[in-house]
């Protein structure tokens, strides 16, 4: 929002600022063309296919006259796709035998097509893991010498009905490396905790990012995993499809707003083409315990976007069956951690935290509490010197009344 | 001087501190409780003891042994990776800091008296500021040297910084063994009699408080504590919202002492000649409010809240203080002026702990409309003191009159 790369020095530089809490002040969240008041959100795992159980996810969030698809995955990697229609009556169509072959072009559909109005995708590529010891210049491309990074296209998952459930509108995919040669995850797993909402709010845990109904929420665990070094940094390659030549890019809000994730003060938000359409939220902070204390948070950085080919990275079956093979992706790295400070070797830990979703991101105000306390303390030495100015009026008329009869 | 230097330890290692100890702000926020606990009841008794019991002499040298110790308890707390010793090491300095500060106000008034007595008090308080200054500037710096020297980070490196910081502490000692020699001498050579603090407090007399030395009392608690704990977290802040380096960060949350290491004897100077107290009070206290309003609430500059801050905090110090003279009767003044340190340091004590958790939980923004909050009520006690004063102004109370009305009033009563 704040265009200047100079941290604030001068106050010329950075302007919006009055802009910037007005914004804030008008807490209702303009919606989009997508976004709607109420919507019915359903999440069922995609039955069907009379094999071995896949792990198919599919959350649909139906409004007054649009639906939003999200379908996630954990075939070949962890991926998930967006779609938004609108139209209240759109489905999500798969065609199991298709989507299992190795040409799974067309395996799966939203129908009608004419009602799509946007989609794309994330694909959750690889795990990094870097040894930050003797890392001295912070400037530095990476965040320590690169150890081999896990492929997420090499792990196995477990079943997600089993962590499926409708109550709560969440399901978890876990996985370990099918080959796991150096013994790390005996003990440990990467886990994908996903999330819908049938109205908004908040989370109770930090980073508690504002949800609604037409958004998602993904949960980054990693635990248990013994890490290659004493100073280890964990990190994740994230690709997503890319609508033109250029790649999108990643903003970097900052907001004077640290209520619901203490002393960060920064929202990073990645969107696809120009509003409404889709959109990633995250506060730049993990946590390196579960109990997501400021003591355990983590700086998150993000590398810009940068285009790839196709064929450099690992293939997800739903992301080629719905978009076909001739697409562009563009990848981006997050990093936990640095090499001082909490890090996952306190207790083998790791949580990050993003929102999904599809319209106009939500827009942070200030809590109730805030406001309410502010005015307050503006109203009341207002109110003193507004009472003391008529207490001071009726003292004069007093005393001028007084005053002829001395 | 050594004492200032070391008080604000704390604020400037306090990400190493959390680090290295690995506990959160709360546990961090009571470095300074534990410093302010024991001079609500010794602000009382300081007086007292140096009168009565030791004399100044032996009783600089005491609170002087006391900072000393408190000191190496607290690096050594560092040392050995437990944090009840730090925490013990800040009560018994704190048993002797602001013991130390009365002992020293003593020497002043006994070497000056009937003369340049504000000009020294004000290079006095000028010197403490820079003490802390230097301090927040320094420690950093000297915390990378040592863990450069020691090969790593952690709460060895921390132990032994903060033991390199209580050399100060001995200066001090060494200064105060000093000023007891100088001091017998001139007493041997001019048969001069030795210092009293002059304070006779008695506890009864507090029910006989007047109501706007009450509303003086809320005014200095409330606005104190926001200067003060906010500095003890403002590193972080500044680092985090308006992503300051660490050194920057570290200049910034010093700005208000270097502030008001020079302005104190000016604004001491200007009150003087002035006089109408309240008004300067009321200034100052609507100009914090301003600057922690910007500071909460815009993307700003900080430079101009802190600088803010740091003129009216030096243009409050110099108003607030001898306010107290004009609503209490001489014989009340000491318990006055002991009973208004006594609260402060437990408003200190009380708000560092709040502030500590409000920022864990809540974060910097929560934290800021609080001390806003305490501001405000500071603003309220003021304009209530204003309206009582001119409610009452018939009867004669005398807070606001200029300094010519204050020199007439004088010789009136000397009639």
């Amino acid at each position: 929002m704040c265009g200047c790369g100079e941290p604030s020095w001068g106050w010329g530089l950075c302007a919006p600022s009055p802009i910037l809490l007005l914004s804030l002040l008008l807490s209702a969240a303009p919606f989009g063309l997508l976004g709607e008041e109420t919507r019915q959100v359903s999440l069922e795992a995609v039955p069907g296919w009379p094999g071995p159980p896949q792990n198919l996810l599919h959350i649909r969030a139906v409004g007054a006259n649009s639906t939003l698809h999200y379908v996630w995955s954990s075939l070949g990697l962890p991926a998930v796709l967006l779609v938004a229609t609108n139209t209240p009556h759109s489905f999500l169509s798969v065609n199991w035998s298709r989507l299992l072959s190795p040409e799974p072009d067309e395996g799966l559909m939203v129908l009608p097509k004419d009602s799509i109005q946007f989609s794309s995708a994330l694909v959750f590529t690889r795990l990094f893991e870097f040894d930050s010891t003797n890392v001295s210049d912070v400037t530095a491309k990476l965040p320590g010498k690169p150890y081999p990074p896990y492929s997420l296209a090499e792990f196995s998952w477990n079943n997600i009905t089993d962590s499926l459930d409708p109550a709560t509108l969440s399901a978890t995919f876990r996985g370990r490396p099918i080959h796991d040669l150096t013994k790390a995850f005996v003990n440990g797993s990467l886990s994908f905790r996903v999330q819908a909402f049938s109205t908004s709010g908040r989370p109770i845990q930090p980073p508690r990012l504002l949800h609604t109904a037409d958004t998602c929420q993904l949960e980054v665990v990693l635990t248990g995993a013994s890490p290659r070094g004493n100073c280890s940094l964990f990190g994740l390659e994230v690709a997503t499809l890319s609508q033109g030549p250029d790649c999108p890019s990643v903003q970097e809000q900052r907001s004077i707003d640290d209520e619901y994730a203490p002393a960060v003060f920064q929202l990073d938000q990645l969107l696809w083409g120009s509003l409404p359409s889709g959109f990633v939220q995250w506060r730049p902070v993990a946590f390196s315990q579960k109990q997501r204390g400021r003591e355990s948070a983590l700086p998150c950085q993000v590398s810009p976007l940068h285009p790839t080919l196709a064929y450099s990275l690992p293939q997800s079956p739903i992301v080629q069956a719905y978009f076909g093979s001739q697409t562009n992706f563009c990848a981006f790295n997050l990093t936990f951690g640095a090499s001082t400070g909490p890090g996952y070797w306190d207790q083998y830990y790791l949580s990050w935290s993003m929102l999904l979703g599809m319209g106009s991101p939500p827009v942070d105000a200030l809590s109730p509490l805030v406001l309410g306390i502010m005015a307050v303390a503006l109203g009341a030495p207002g109110l003193m010197l507004l009472g003391g100015g008529l207490i001071l009026l009726l003292h004069h008329k007093q005393y001028s009344e007084y005053q002829p009869i001395n | 001087l050594g004492s200032y230097f070391c008080y604000d330890n704390p604020a400037a290692l306090q990400t190493q501190i959390q680090r290295d100890m690995q506990v959160n702000t709360t546990k961090f926020m009571l470095l300074y409780a534990w410093y302010s606990w024991p001079n609500v009841v010794l602000c009382f008794f300081g007086g007292f003891l140096i009168d009565r019991v030791f004399g100044i002499r032996w009783g600089t040298i005491i609170f002087s042994c006391f900072v000393c110790i408190g000191q190496v308890v607290f690096a050594l707390g560092g040392i050995f990776n437990a944090f009840w010793l730090m925490e013990f090491g800040r009560f018994i300095f704190g048993t002797g800091g602001e013991s130390l500060a009365v002992a020293q106000n003593t020497y002043a008034v006994s070497w000056f008296k009937g003369k340049e007595l504000n000009l020294v008090f004000g290079l006095q308080l000028s010197m403490a500021r820079i003490g802390s200054t230097v301090n927040m500037n320094l420690m950093g710096w000297l915390y990378s040297k040592v863990e450069a020297s020691l090969g790593s980070a952690g709460h060895t490196t921390l132990g032994v910084t903060l033991m390199i910081g209580g050399v100060t502490c001995i200066l001090s000692l060494i200064c105060a063994l000093a000023l007891a020699y100088l001091d017998q001498r001139a007493e041997r050579i001019l048969h001069k009699e030795q210092g009293k603090t002059g304070e006779v407090i008695k506890l009864t007399d507090v029910k006989d408080f007047s109501l706007p030395l009450w509303l003086i009392f809320i005014i200095c608690v409330s606005y104190y504590v926001v200067v003060f704990p906010f500095i003890g977290l403002g590193k972080v802040f500044f680092m985090e919202k308006f992503k300051f380096s660490s050194q920057a960060a570290s200049a910034i949350n010093s700005v208000v002492y270097v502030i008001s290491a020079p302005l104190s004897p000016v604004f001491g100077l200007l009150v003087d000649k002035t006089g109408k107290n309240i008004i300067w009070v009321l200034c100052a206290v609507a100009t914090t409010f301003v600057s922690h309003v910007m500071l909460a609430f815009t993307l700003w500059n900080p430079w101009i809240a802190m600088c803010l801050m740091g003129v009216s905090y030096s243009l409050l110090a110099c108003a607030l203080w001898p306010m107290v003279a004009y609503v209490v009767p001489e014989h009340q003044l000491g318990t006055a002026y002991g009973f208004m340190q006594s609260i402060q340091n437990l408003g200190l004590a009380i708000v560092s702990i709040i502030a500590g958790v409000i920022l864990d939980t809540r974060g910097y923004l929560f934290l800021e409309v609080f001390f806003i909050a305490c501001v405000s009520a500071s603003l309220v006690s003021l304009l209530s003191v204003v309206l009582l004063y001119l409610v009452n102004r018939a009867r004669g109370g005398n807070l606001n009159y200029s300094a010519k009305q204050r020199e007439e009033m004088k010789l009136s009563h000397t009639e």
